[in-house]
């Protein structure tokens, strides 16, 4: 199997540090990013995400560290001579320009015949579904519309690297949701390797190949949608993505721990010693409530609080008799209809142990 | 996928190195141009108001034979009674001066924005012809109207127009557009919300007046108070006409140069003059930072509802002060056009016969007319092209941080003493640029420096305005700055570029205080000729002059509106929705 050695990934990001005075921004960022895949960088404001954007596209470069785009060694380069087409969340549509106009702009300073870089643009327009809108102006076009434009125009010199900063911010919900398939989809046909930054955290699950979830200028965890929700490295990833219940707790044994007068089995032994304490997260869907016997893992009796209607569940607070231990779980709608819950009566709940996630440290 | 090798060292041989060294971005052929374009700027400015600023600094600690005296030339100042006392004169007469106008121009201005009174575009427009004209045409026809043979002469119950009284009402009158400006927009941006939660709680008018509106307007009212304190303790033109024995520290430098050719005494006043400018100038920057953070994003315009007892009482009252400001324009060119004012009113355009005249006639006129138009043209250009390089330029923060610094310099400098400065550096023998002097370049040049503050700030807003990733855009997509700068950045800041152009025309034209050391015989301008024609006593004929200027920048200025509304609404198509 190992005969040929693996290429080198398309993207080798190694120590990339960037200081703004005494501030570090990005503190020794080090990543691989595989040719064709969707890359979110996901994190709060100020987590370093859009620095780390614009250190890979030469507009800020880093302060210490080597960025290597397809072989090549893009650390010191100038904008120009790097290869990537940006889209804002600005759109910057040249707005003096017609829709054609912005689409051409770069394809017109290669030097190339007239015709064919009409027929790029009409290409272009057709890839976005953007094609009867070629003689508006920016301004005549809806949000949306605006930014497909922006695609269109990041992608007219094929550029190897795509970077998307918060492309769907400035639109409303339901266009916001459109185009998150739309340019997933435009993405995998052309097979473009592409980094988006953003803070949504439904954006960057529905969309990425990978997610790299960043906090205070360091990378929290790299994997892929699925991982970062299922099994999140650090408290912080925990607390980010989706709604999670922190448990303050001690480990009772290497597979079991105590919290708040309850006790429950986890999956995987911890490698600390008993009475370390620990966090215990859950999130509020994982809790079970139907199905429980005698052989059911991690089970109490609990009584239920204050239920919070959403739609398509309830979040309702559950107390374990006997303890002071209080979380929130997600009950369907069947749940609470077929075993009869309201707020006040006592029923049993499981935390299942595969799904118990537990962390050495405090909760952030 | 390899999400396995998703993090930390990769399998693969990547070099990493040794040591953390700092990255240091290469420069491609954009950053250089743009860095060596930047440079330019930089040493122009530095050749057109730093080193004739440095130039009067080291003059006024010489003797007139270039030997260094130390600060005997300010002892001298100070001992010398006459010149002393003028200080106190320069610094009342601006104060009462600045009182005035900032009071009626906040009603007027209140008038305007916060009340449905009838007819509130054109007081806006009337407000603005003082700025048509030089300021000596104000107190020209204040010797019209109060003079010994003035129209109202009763008006001033013995009193003289000639010193105090004249200078204060000239420079009232010359100095209201500015306070105008300044507080209506200070005024328009207000929150409503402030005003329906103030009328929720019941409070009266002149409360929500005293709590909501006057802090919301008071940094506006602050810089109006510095801007015209400065433009009136600088101004030449009124004390020099109408002042009579009255001196004041701009008239003194005046007399020190052109009358005494005592340049080093002149560079004495000259610096006396920079102190309360520079002042005003700082105090002024603040206010307006403070200004522009005090409106929020969320809040809601002020729509005044109509109130007729108010909106009466501010028609009438603007109506007055409207009427003022027409009557000294008519009064100025009713005076050049009757035979001999007031006492033969036969209409005549002998006094438009300026080639009978000292002052250079007609010839000074059509001076007047290029030297705007090339300072409006080469202005517009090095000024926009400056200020898109100080914004766009990336990285580069001290160079940029110098240009920004640079320009912004004449906005403290009065332009008596950006003169004076001027005679020191290009007129000494040492200097090759000493070429210029006495030619029209010069006059260009001076003129683009002593207003390139406000044009440069005009600029840079309208450039801020556009959204900053054009540059990162073109950038990516290999595109030279200069042809996005062309195609993008010079079409949407069309407007901002035309209000610049006519702003250096229009004070080209009227400007007297920088240019009046500078002019050879071969390049006598309009506004200088109308101060020598009435210094020497032609007083009608000045008022002609100055009439040719206000009729010459008006037209401008409609012309101006005419392309706004015609040419410009079809070529920016694209703003409209």
């Amino acid at each position: 199997m190992a005969a040929a050695p693996p290429a080198e990934p398309y993207l080798v990001i190694r120590n990339v540090t960037k200081e703004f005075g005494s501030y570090r921004a990005l503190d020794n960022i080090s990543l691989d990013i595989e040719a064709g895949d969707f890359v979110s960088f996901l994190g709060p404001s100020g987590c370093g995400k859009t620095t780390l954007l614009r250190a890979i596209s030469g507009l800020d470069v880093q302060t210490t560290g080597t960025i290597r785009q397809a072989g090549r060694d893009i650390s010191n380069l100038p904008v120009s001579q790097r290869d990537f087409g940006i889209v804002f969340q600005s759109y910057a549509l040249f707005p003096n320009l017609s829709i054609r106009g912005n689409v051409a702009y770069g394809l017109v300073s290669t030097g190339r015949p007239r015709a064919e870089t009409d027929r790029r643009v009409k290409e272009l327009l057709d890839l976005v579904g953007l094609a009867d809108q070629i003689d508006k102006y920016p301004a005549q076009l809806s949000g949306g519309q605006q930014q497909r434009v922006a695609l269109a125009r990041a992608l007219a010199l094929s550029p190897g690297l795509l970077l998307l900063d918060e492309p769907l911010s400035a639109l409303d919900a339901r266009v916001r949701a459109r185009l998150r398939g739309e340019i997933r989809d435009l993405q995998t046909r052309l097979g473009i390797t592409t980094i988006m930054v953003t803070h949504d955290q439904e954006e960057a699950l529905t969309m990425s190949d990978r997610i790299v979830v960043m906090s205070k200028g360091r990378i929290e965890q790299v994997g892929t949608p699925d991982e970062i929700y299922a099994r999140p490295a650090t408290p912080f990833v925990a607390d980010f993505v989706g709604r999670m219940n922190f448990l303050k707790g001690r480990l009772a044994a290497t597979a079991q721990i105590e919290v708040q007068g309850a006790v429950f089995q986890i999956a995987e032994p911890m490698p600390f010693a008993p009475g370390t304490e620990v966090t215990v997260c859950i999130r509020p869907e994982d809790v079970v409530v139907r199905q429980i016997d005698g052989s059911t893992l991690n089970a109490v009796d609990v009584q239920v609080g204050v239920m919070e209607f959403i739609g398509n569940h309830f979040a309702t607070s559950l107390h374990v008799t006997g303890t002071s231990l209080g979380f929130s779980a997600d009950l369907s709608m069947n749940d609470v209809r077929d075993l009869g819950i309201a707020p006040g009566i006592a029923i049993r709940a499981s935390l299942p142990p595969d799904r118990l996630r537990v962390f050495a440290s405090p909760p952030v | 996928m390899t999400a396995a090798s998703a993090i930390g060292p990769s399998h693969l041989p990547v070099p990493v190195p040794a040591l953390a060294a700092p990255v240091r971005q290469r420069l491609d052929r954009n950053d250089i141009l743009m860095r060596a374009m930047l440079c330019t700027v930089a040493l122009c400015l530095t050749v057109a108001v730093l080193l004739p600023l440095w130039a009067l600094l080291s003059k006024s600690f010489q003797a007139s034979d270039g030997t260094f005296v130390g600060l005997s030339n300010f002892r001298a100042y100070a001992g010398h009674a006459g010149l002393a006392g003028s200080i106190w004169n320069s610094l009342w007469i601006a104060v009462l001066s600045t009182l005035i106008c900032v009071l009626l121009a906040f009603v007027y201005a209140y008038g305007i924005t916060r009340t449905r009174m009838p007819g509130r575009a054109v007081f806006r427009m009337i407000a603005q012809i003082p700025l048509l004209a030089p300021s000596l045409l104000p107190a020209i026809s204040l010797v019209y109207l109060f003079g010994n043979q003035g129209l109202a002469k009763g008006l001033l119950f013995g009193q003289s127009i000639y010193g105090p009284i004249g200078i204060v009402m000239g420079e009232v009158f010359w100095t209201f557009p500015h306070a105008l400006i300044i507080i209506t927009t200070a005024l328009s941006i207000s929150d409503a919300r402030l005003y329906e939660a103030s009328e929720a709680l019941r409070a009266t008018g002149w409360r929500t007046f005293r709590t909501v509106t006057l802090p919301g307007a008071r940094y506006g009212l602050i810089s109006a108070t510095f801007v015209v304190f400065t433009l009136v303790i600088t101004d030449f033109g009124v004390p020099k006409v109408i002042g009579g024995q009255f001196n004041v520290l701009a008239t003194d430098i005046y007399k020190q140069v052109v009358g005494q050719q005592n340049f080093q005494m002149g560079a004495v006043v000259g610096l006396i003059l920079l102190l309360p400018a520079v002042l005003a100038f700082l105090v002024d920057r603040r206010m307006q930072q403070r200004q522009s953070a005090l409106l929020s994003i969320r809040a809601v315009p002020h729509a005044p509802k109509p109130d007729r007892r108010t909106d009466l009482v501010f028609l009438v009252v603007c109506l007055v002060m409207a009427l003022a400001i027409l009557t000294v324009i008519l009064v100025a060119f009713l005076a050049s056009v009757a035979t001999f004012w007031p006492y033969n009113l036969v209409p005549t355009f002998k006094n438009y016969d300026f080639d009978m005249m000292d002052g250079g006639g007609w010839g000074s006129y059509y001076n007047s007319l290029t030297m705007a138009a090339l300072t409006s043209l080469i202005g517009t250009s090095v000024i926009f092209f400056g200020a898109y390089l100080v914004e766009k330029t990336p990285r580069f923060q001290r160079m940029r941080g110098l240009v920004q610094f640079l320009a912004l310099l004449p906005l403290a400098v009065p332009g008596l003493v950006l003169g004076l400065g001027y005679i020191f550096f290009f007129n000494s023998p040492a200097n090759p640029l000493n070429v210029l002097y006495g030619t029209m370049a010069i006059l260009v040049i001076c003129t683009i420096s002593h207003f390139y503050s406000v044009a440069h700030l005009t600029a840079v807003t309208a450039l801020k305005q556009i959204d900053p990733e054009f540059e990162t855009v073109s950038a990516s997509l290999r595109v030279p700055f200069y042809r996005t700068f062309f195609r993008v950045t010079l079409p949407v800041c069309l407007p901002a570029i035309l209000d610049i152009a006519i702003y250096l025309f229009v004070n080209a034209m009227t400007t007297v205080s920088a240019v009046v050391f500078l002019y050879s015989p071969d390049t006598t301008l309009a506004a200088v000729a109308v101060l020598n024609m009435d210094d020497a006593g032609d007083v009608a004929p000045a008022a002609a002059m100055a009439m040719m200027i206000f009729l010459t920048t008006a037209a401008v200025r409609f012309l101006y509106l005419g392309l706004t509304r015609g040419i410009l609404a079809r070529s920016q198509a694209w703003r409209a929705r």
